[in-house]
């Protein structure tokens, strides 16, 4: 089954966010990064990647100025396959990750109903936990 | 550690969205909640639960026409022992459990973060998340 194993939030301050969340629930720093969509700080709980990211662009169409929760990420075996998946139930494609080479964040942005953005990939998170092992192949 | 465990979208039309995360993704609906505050439907992806909420109240501010995720959950091990650290910290306390009966899966309480961002914490869970993991000493007993 895919995995929800990435949160982004929308804010002025990731800096100052990520200080709070680290000392409230003792989430810790997986990395930094500021690319071309956003500057922002990772956060893990283990599990999942919570990003605290200041954008560069509109993606969701609430203006610069939007602060709050803006999209989440699923891990799936097959991005592919879920990417097709998804765009044959109605999904529409945004964008795909500019470096090839990189991983450990989105490969593919879709937006779900309502417009709602969501990530897909198949590489883990950075310091997020992998799928589940399917029981049969931990059985051999 | 406590553990991310919910999330929270805010949709107009809850069941619409739910087939299409069911379909695709594989997840499964493990509760429709039914209350003052929001109505929809709950997913599960064995980890979090993913809450597809059509809500009666605008508790964002952010208007009655929002649409997009609205808040998160942190399962913790002792609500008050964290509602305490949240208060030092300067978060907002915003409202605590409808007093009209716990119903599996709700929030416990809400707080305002920095930049006025939403989330809950609670002890009990939501319906469909995973426990929090047993500390290796209790694990050991």
């Amino acid at each position: 089954m895919a995995k929800l194993r990435h949160l982004a939030i929308a804010c002025k301050d990731p800096d100052a966010m990520a200080e709070f969340y680290m000392k409230a629930f003792d989430f810790t720093v997986a990395r930094r990064g500021d690319g071309p969509l956003a500057y922002g700080v990772h956060l893990t709980d283990g599990t999942i990647d919570l990003a605290l990211l200041r954008f560069k662009s509109d993606q969701i169409g609430k203006g610069m100025d939007y602060t709050g929760l803006h999209h989440f990420g699923i891990l799936v075996e097959d991005m592919d396959a879920a990417a097709q998946k998804a765009e044959s139930l109605g999904g529409k494609h945004y964008m795909d990750q500019s470096d090839p080479d990189r991983t450990g964040g989105f490969e593919v942005k879709m937006y779900g109903p309502e417009g709602i953005l969501f990530d897909v990939a198949e590489h883990p998170w950075t310091g997020t936990e992998p799928l589940p092992v399917p029981a049969k192949q931990a059985a051999e | 550690m406590p553990k991310l465990r919910h999330i929270a979208i805010a949709a107009e039309d809850p069941e619409a969205m739910a087939e299409f995360y069911k379909k695709a993704f594989d997840f499964v609906e493990v509760g429709r909640p039914n209350g003052h505050l929001a109505d929809g439907v709950f997913l599960s992806d064995g980890t979090l639960n993913m809450a597809i909420l059509k809500f009666k109240t605008d508790q964002l501010g952010k208007g009655m026409d929002y649409r997009g995720i609205h808040h998160f959950g942190v399962m913790v091990e002792d609500v008050e022992e964290f509602t305490k650290k949240l208060d030092a910290l300067g978060a907002e306390h915003y409202i605590d459990q409808a007093q009209d009966g716990h119903q599996a899966g709700y929030f416990e309480k809400k707080f305002f973060g920095p930049e006025r961002i939403l989330f809950d914490i609670a002890e009990h869970g939501w319906a469909g998340a995973e426990p929090l993991p047993t500390p290796v000493k209790a694990a050991a007993e």
